[in-house]
């Protein structure tokens, strides 16, 4: 056969997304092509049966992804599955080049557009889909975590029937045994638990389900959802509509308790709503007001202008006075309603009577978000103050409620103990873990005579079914949804299932009565019906390019607040608790930043990343104030200090638990706030250990917010793995801050702060080199619009293959990140017990003039022509000299092979007696463009030259022999700019004026740290600005700390 | 010249030998510590020190295979124990030169009872120290990196970095001071040849003494060979402090960026070295009796008083560099200083203090004549002074480290077991090394004892008398 070469054409800079290439359907069907396919690994050659899987078998893989990935998408009519060996691997695979396609991360707020590289087969890195209007190419943490998820060497592999191997011929024919007894009285034994999804290809099985068991139940579980906003919107507003944000349109935001720029409560999308309207470039720029009332620290009381620490439980006194203040005829039934019992918390007047005043100034552009933890009278009462300031329609609009109603878990679980259910199928979730503590529900598994579960880990819902299918990671599966702005995006595999698991459609289309499907038929079907389009075939491949069909973004839906349904289910329902005098505290359980609920526990780089505000990191903590903390004579956190000690926490009914208590500033008195998601009892490698579990104490009636509870402190001490010891800037400006109105008076107040105003203008004694290269690689660091999200702390992680190191090495010092997430909390007065929080995203500044380089005695870390402090780790000897005279300590050092030894357990000390390499399937997620480091040498950020090279050299390609070889202006990002939804990371050509990253550089709020050292870093940061509302009480303290700037 | 003196000036050493013995004696006695039965008190010490030396070598072999991460050592404090432990020796180290050389080329004869061991303790300090920059790297098996050895891709170490000129410094230094020590040995490997009676003994000491005669063409060559290589000795006592210093004054961190570093550093070795040549001889002459003729009290109170001149400067730098911390307007450099000392800045602030115990206040006793005299309480403020110098090393290589510019870094270390276990294993190691040295070599130079001696002078006494001030 004569070979006709197909190869990419050499991107530009930039990437390639999907290709599905009319000629490679053309080669598919040659029949020589098929013959080699068939002839060198028959179907079914990928079934993973054990955890020592053999590297060969792994390439072949690899090679059958690459394959179904071509084949699948290009002949989907007739998808065909065969493995092909990567050595005759198709024409346009061009071994190491990486091959981008589009997919979605499945997210019960809404699926997440992304773009996933995949490397000879394997995806390796995910980004958010810039051609998606919800995305502007940046991400979460979780999403940019999933790719680790999909490699969790403790994911399930094998289908087990009552903990016992057994495999997919047996599931199957038990299903056909089992599902016509439960067709006989209409399903009505049958239930089905799933997570929330917006999948329509799912609501298509659903209905298809209901039609074969009509009796059968459907419940959505989310433990930590958002229930109850659902259910006030319900209440508040109708059936079939949801009130959603729109943080754009927003002048004055006030966020009672919602933390809506944390991934785990918005989506990326907000952030980067919020964070547009915060930029700020020059003099006379506007922005966004954002007041901040809760309990605890959360990012976006770092963000806000104003906060307000409350207890938890005092949000709803707080709404009732804030509706009060504005005095609307329209609030009075709610707030009446709800401000039946005491109030004990402190609320100052003038502070409430100032933000109203903005609130009604602002009307039709302010918007009011009540957090989902908060009960659904005070959900309702914001709505109605929403409603009252103009907000709903404006910036509250209606969307539309795709997914049909379901019952809860708490009725399963009551039909469970009535013995009604016989079959019960667990899809996701793990409510053996999760469910409020009065279900009982791991009790309740026993009662089900049929349970099926289909899990990614074989967790603690696992271990009581009776079957247990595998599940297929997003990135193995076909699948659907719709994003959060309502648009049908795709969800296409790029490898095999690895395991061999089954999808969620898989096991309920099974249910339906429909063959296991062998590719993508189902979403094929859903989408005929939803995009309806002329040519089926273009239309179909066009979806799966872009990733979503265009056009298909809900539109608005009216939205009318029906005050009095909300009064009367406010009247009956609820009330302000009070705190129950001065020894008795709130519990306030909360989603973990990085866990959520639990379900990402065993993702070790999540684990390891430290949470923004406490910079906790494998562990969950009580949070409590520094007042609380002197009350309870526990000890506060500084350098030097290890352990902590654990309190007792013990309500009434005799719920318990022994926590250990962490003091942070900012938080409210009388009040403790436990993260959830910890204390995981199910094996895993990464999450045995961390934490403890909240969940006992989490009840039905008290999901979020417990009252009345009893601490004290106990003789035990745990140790913390905190990622920082020191949170005052001691005098030092780092973060530098000042108000909008002083930056419209002082513009270049950045500039001369600190000891930059002390410092002789720069003098070299020495000529410095000058650097030549066409293009100069430079990063400008955006404070003011950088929320403290950490999704550029995993985006580096997953690119630039850094190992985790696990909490013993976190407490001694030792974690890898390249680039940290620096936290201050900063005020006038060091005992202020409201201060603000600064974040500030810190990595290897690559100064011209790097002290690095200047000590290492092998010339280990040179620079390089186009301006990066470069790392030869062949080189390097590991001296840590260089470490040591970093200014910004960004070095990090290999103590030990973290990357081929195991990690927990005090293995890392054995040394040589642990069992050496890594796991096989985490070989898989390695970046091939980067080297995995081994033991004693030292590394730190890159500025992604790797990235920087592929540019590089497709730059040269094109030039030929012209001498144009300058990387066209902004055509590729760096993976931490590439992440950040804030677009608060600049990277770029420092050379070239036109550059996005220049012209930041030029801004009078541009600084560089450490500037007395002479560094010239590569590296600067714009100042960052707050927007006070001058009439609130403290407004002169705003980013008043230390602010001694020289007038100029 | 000695006319001019009248005899109220004339000041009347004491003699350097007591008890007015002659040549055979020296011979015969420092010859006898070696050829004599070995002592029970030395086979106890030598199956203390050597088992615990060996273990401690022993922990090398752990850490190169496991990690420099066996050790405390974390982000922001790259170096811990590991160089504090090599500044350590290498400062103990200097004492045993500039006793040996600089007396030498100062022609000060009452060297030649101290100078053996003096240097003996030089040797054996570097070779502890050498243990440290040789396996604190990360990767010991690429160590050759740092020599300069012509290659076909044209990489050469970085000759920027100080720690290439330690490398450098500490080799050159371990030479020179190695030869300076075993070519003093030369005749008196010689006089133990003629007075062995075993004939394998003989041979060795053939060997050893490379052939010595005794003739006055021998003796001419040794001399001068003895001048210049104390000459370099003295030179890199200097370089090599000043060298090891620039690893931290070349930096730009607060606390290791300062210029006063390269003379404290000279400073803080004699300190260190007085202590530990005293810490050797005092016990060594309760176990010799016979050494208390050659190594007399004059000696001891002569070292305390230099040990009490080199406190003294130490103080004077400590001071210096406080003040220059509040003067000079650096936060971060004032933040470490307080931090050095005050709990309420830093977790370290006991080392400080407690160098400032040993170093500054303890010293001052030496003022008093009797504590001179009291060897008990003489050995044991040497003992403090010791232990407080490694403490120096201590502050001023960790607290720049653990709290510099970025507070967010901050971290503070502690040492594991393994690198106590090092340093207890250098100890063994050295002590160990000197009972050999005991056992196998004079400690005393024969043969430049007995040219002190007014018999070597036919010429009278008076001249002894007048270079000694």
């Amino acid at each position: 056969m004569k070979r006709v070469f197909h190869h990419p054409e050499a991107p530009k800079g930039g990437k390639k997304y999907w290709r599905s290439s009319e000629e490679l359907s053309e080669l598919a069907q040659t029949p020589e092509f098929q013959q080699a396919v068939e002839r060198e690994f028959p179907v079914g050659a990928a079934e993973f049966d054990q955890d020592e899987v053999s590297r060969r078998h792994f390439i072949k893989l690899m090679g059958a992804s690459t394959a179904l990935a071509g084949l699948g998408l290009a002949a989907c009519r007739r998808p065909t599955l065969e493995l092909v060996p990567f050595s005759n691997g198709v024409e346009w695979a061009i071994p190491s080049k990486p091959v981008f396609y589009t997919s979605s991360m499945p997210s019960p707020r809404g699926f997440i557009p992304l773009v996933v590289t995949t490397n000879d087969g394997r995806p390796t890195k995910i980004e958010g889909n810039p051609l998606h209007a919800m995305s502007n190419g940046g991400t979460d943490v979780f999403a940019q975590a999933s790719i680790l998820s999909l490699y969790d060497p403790d994911r399930a592999q094998n289908f087990l029937q009552n903990g016992q191997l057994s495999s997919e011929k047996q599931f199957t024919d038990y299903l056909q045994q089992v599902l016509p007894t439960l067709a006989a009285d209409g399903g009505a034994g049958l239930a089905f638990v799933v997570e929330r999804n917006t999948s329509p290809t799912r609501e298509r099985l659903r209905d298809l389900i209901a039609t074969k068991y009509p009796q059968a139940r459907w419940c959505v579980y989310e433990p930590l959802g958002d229930d109850l906003y659902r259910q006030a919107a319900q209440i508040g507003f109708g059936d079939g509509v949801l009130p959603q944000p729109v943080i754009s349109k927003a002048d004055v935001i006030v966020s009672l308790d919602s933390d809506f720029l944390n991934a785990v409560e918005g989506t990326p999308d907000m952030a980067r709503d919020f964070s547009n309207r915060r930029r700020v470039e020059k003099v006379g720029d506007k922005m966004n007001r954002l007041y901040a009332v809760e309990n605890r620290f959360t990012i976006t009381g770092g963000m806000a202008d104003h906060r307000l620490r409350l207890p938890a439980s005092q949000i709803g006194a707080f709404a009732v006075a804030l509706a009060k203040k504005l005095g609307d005829p329209t609030l009075a039934p709610l707030a009446d309603a709800i401000n039946k019992s005491v109030q004990t918390a402190q609320i100052p007047d003038d502070w409430v009577s100032a933000l109203a005043e903005d609130l009604v100034a602002a009307r039709g552009r302010s918007l009011v978000l009540v957090g989902e933890r908060q009960p659904v009278a005070v959900q309702l009462l914001g709505f109605g103050i929403n409603q009252v300031l103009g907000n709903v329609g404006a910036t509250l609009v209606g969307k539309p409620l795709t997914e049909k109603p379901s019952v809860s878990l708490a009725s399963v679980a009551s039909d469970i103990d009535d013995k009604k259910i016989t079959c019960l199928v667990m899809i996701g979730g793990n409510p053996a873990f999760n469910a409020p503590v009065d279900l009982n529900w791991d009790k309740l598994q026993d009662k089900v005579s049929h349970i099926i579960r289909l899990g990614m880990y074989v967790d603690e819902s696992s271990q009581g079914a009776h079957w247990h299918v595998p599940a297929a990671h997003y990135l193995e599966a076909w699948a659907d949804g719709r994003a959060v702005d309502g648009s049908y995006v795709s969800v296409q595999p790029m490898i095999m299932p690895l395991f061999g698991g089954w999808s969620e459609l898989d096991l309920l289309a099974f249910f339906a009565g429909l063959p296991k499907p062998k590719s993508s038929e189902l979403i094929q079907d859903t989408f005929k019906q939803l995009a309806a389009a002329a040519n089926f075939n273009d239309a179909w491949v066009k979806f799966l390019h872009d990733g979503f069909l265009a056009g298909s973004a809900a539109g608005e839906r009216p939205l009318f607040f029906q005050t009095t349904a909300a009064a009367m289910y406010v009247g009956e329902h609820s009330s302000t608790p009070a705190l129950m005098g001065e020894d008795a505290y709130e519990v306030v359980l909360v989603p973990d930043a990085k866990l959520i609920d639990g379900r990402y526990a065993n993702l070790g780089w999540l684990q390891e990343m430290p949470d923004p505000v406490t910079q906790l990191t494998w562990d969950n903590a009580a949070i409590v104030s520094p007042a609380t903390a002197k009350k309870l004579g526990v000890r506060e956190h500084k350098v030097g200090v290890e352990v902590h000690d654990v309190i007792e926490i013990v309500f009434e009914d005799q719920r318990r638990l022994e926590i250990v208590a962490l003091p942070v500033p900012g938080h409210a008195d009388h009040s403790i706030t436990i993260a959830l998601g910890y204390g995981r009892k199910a094996p895993g490698y990464i999450s045995k250990g961390a934490g403890v579990n909240a969940y006992p104490l989490r009840t039905s009636a008290e999901p979020y917010i417990a009252l009345g509870a009893k601490v004290r402190k106990t003789d035990r001490t745990y140790p913390l793995a905190l990622a920082q010891d020191e949170s005052h800037m001691q005098g030092s400006l780092f973060v530098r801050e000042a108000t909008l109105e002083q930056y419209e008076k002082q513009p270049n107040f950045a500039q001369v702060a600190g000891l930059d105003a002390e410092a002789v203008n720069s003098v070299d004694i020495y000529t410095r080199p000058t650097y030549n290269a066409p293009n100069q690689w430079g990063m400008v660091v955006d404070l003011n619009t950088c929320t403290g999200c950490n999704a550029c702390v995993i985006a580096c992680q997953a690119e630039n293959n850094i190992p985790i190191v696990g909490k013993e090495q976190v407490l001694k010092g030792r974690r890898m990140h390249w680039i940290r997430m620096d936290r201050y909390f900063a005020s006038a007065d060091n005992d202020d017990t409201n201060p603000e929080m600064v974040i500030e995203p810190v990595m290897c500044q690559h100064c011209e003039a790097a002290p690095c380089e200047a000590v290492c005695p092998v010339n280990a870390t040179v620079h390089s022509d186009d301006g990066l402090n470069v790392m030869a780790y062949n080189r390097c000897i590991g001296t840590r000299y260089c470490a040591n005279n970093c200014p910004f300590k960004v070095r990090r050092f290999n103590f030990f092979n973290f990357n081929e030894r195991p990690i927990q357990d005090h293995d890392l000390y054995k040394g040589p007696l642990t069992p050496f390499g890594m796991k096989e399937t985490l070989k898989l997620q390695k970046n091939p463009n980067v080297t995995v480091r081994m033991r004693g040498v030292m590394e730190k950020c890159t500025f992604c030259v790797q990235r920087i090279e592929m540019a590089r050299i497709a730059t040269k390609v094109k030039a030929g022999d012209s001498d144009d070889v300058t990387i066209p202006v902004d055509s590729f990002k760096s993976a931490c700019q590439q992440a950040c939804p804030s677009e608060a990371l600049v990277f770029g050509d420092i050379k070239n004026p036109e550059s996005k990253v220049s012209k930041l550089r030029a801004s009078d709020k541009n600084y560089e740290l450490l500037k007395y050292l002479n560094l010239h870093t590569r590296v600067t940061y714009l100042a960052r600005l707050r927007n006070p509302n001058p009439k609130m009480p403290g407004a002169d303290q705003v980013a008043g700390y230390e602010w001694n700037v020289k007038e100029s | 010249m000695s006319e001019t003196l009248t005899a109220e000036q004339k000041v009347i050493r004491p003699p350097l030998l007591n008890g007015g013995h002659g040549f055979k004696w020296v011979s015969e006695n420092v010859s006898g510590i070696i050829q004599g039965k070995t002592p029970i008190w030395w086979w106890i010490l030598f199956f203390i020190c050597a088992p615990i030396g060996g273990a401690g070598m022993s922990l090398l072999v752990y850490q190169v295979s496991t990690g420099v991460g066996v050790w405390g050592e974390n982000q922001p404090v790259g170096w811990g124990w590991d160089i504090t432990c090599f500044v350590f020796w290498v400062g103990i180290a200097h004492a045993g030169t500039l006793i040996s050389a600089l007396l030498l080329l100062t022609r000060q004869k009452w060297r030649t009872g101290i100078g053996r061991a003096a240097e003996a303790t030089t040797v054996f300090a570097l070779m502890c120290g050498a243990v440290y920059p040789a396996v604190h790297i990360g990767r010991v098996w690429f160590a050759w990196y740092l020599a300069p050895i012509p290659n076909q891709y044209g990489m050469w170490p970085n000759f920027r970095s100080a720690l290439l000129w330690d490398v450098f410094a500490v080799n050159a230094y371990l030479s020179v001071s190695a030869m300076f020590w075993l070519m003093g040995m030369i005749p008196d490997f010689a006089t133990l040849k003629t007075r062995t009676s075993s004939p394998w003994m003989r041979r060795v000491y053939h060997i050893l003494s490379c052939g010595w005669t005794g003739s006055a063409k021998n003796w001419r060559h040794y001399e001068m060979a003895a001048l210049c290589l104390s000459g370099l000795s003295v030179a890199l006592v200097f370089a090599v402090s000043s060298t090891v210093s620039f690893d931290f004054s070349t930096s730009v961190i607060p606390g290791w960026h300062t210029t006063i570093f390269p003379p404290y550093f000279v400073i803080g070795a004699i300190f260190a070295g007085m202590c530990m040549v005293l810490t050797i001889f005092i016990p060594l002459r309760a176990a010799y009796p016979q050494l208390k003729d050659i190594i007399t009290l004059a000696h001891v109170d002569r070292m305390a008083k230099l040990l009490l001149m080199a406190a003294l400067l130490v103080d004077y730098v400590y001071t210096s560099e406080f003040f220059m911390a509040y003067y000079g307007g650096n936060p971060y450099e004032r933040h470490l200083f307080l931090s050095r000392y005050f709990p309420e800045y830093g977790p370290l602030w006991f080392y400080g203090r407690f160098m400032l115990f040993c170093n500054l206040f303890l010293p001052q006793l030496l003022w008093i004549r009797p504590i001179r005299k009291n060897l008990l309480l003489l050995f044991i403020i040497c003992q403090f002074g010791t232990v407080g110098m490694w403490f120096e090393r201590f502050v001023i290589i960790v607290p720049p480290i653990t709290e510099d510019f970025l507070p967010s870094s901050w971290h503070i270390y502690h040492p594991t077991w393994v690198e106590v276990g090092t340093f207890a294993g250098t100890l063994g190691l050295f002590f160990t090394l000197v009972l050999l040295f005991i056992r196998f070599i004079p400690i005393v130079s024969i043969a430049e004892l007995k040219g002190a001696l007014p018999q070597a002078d036919p010429h009278g006494e008076h001249k002894t008398q007048l270079t000694i001030p």
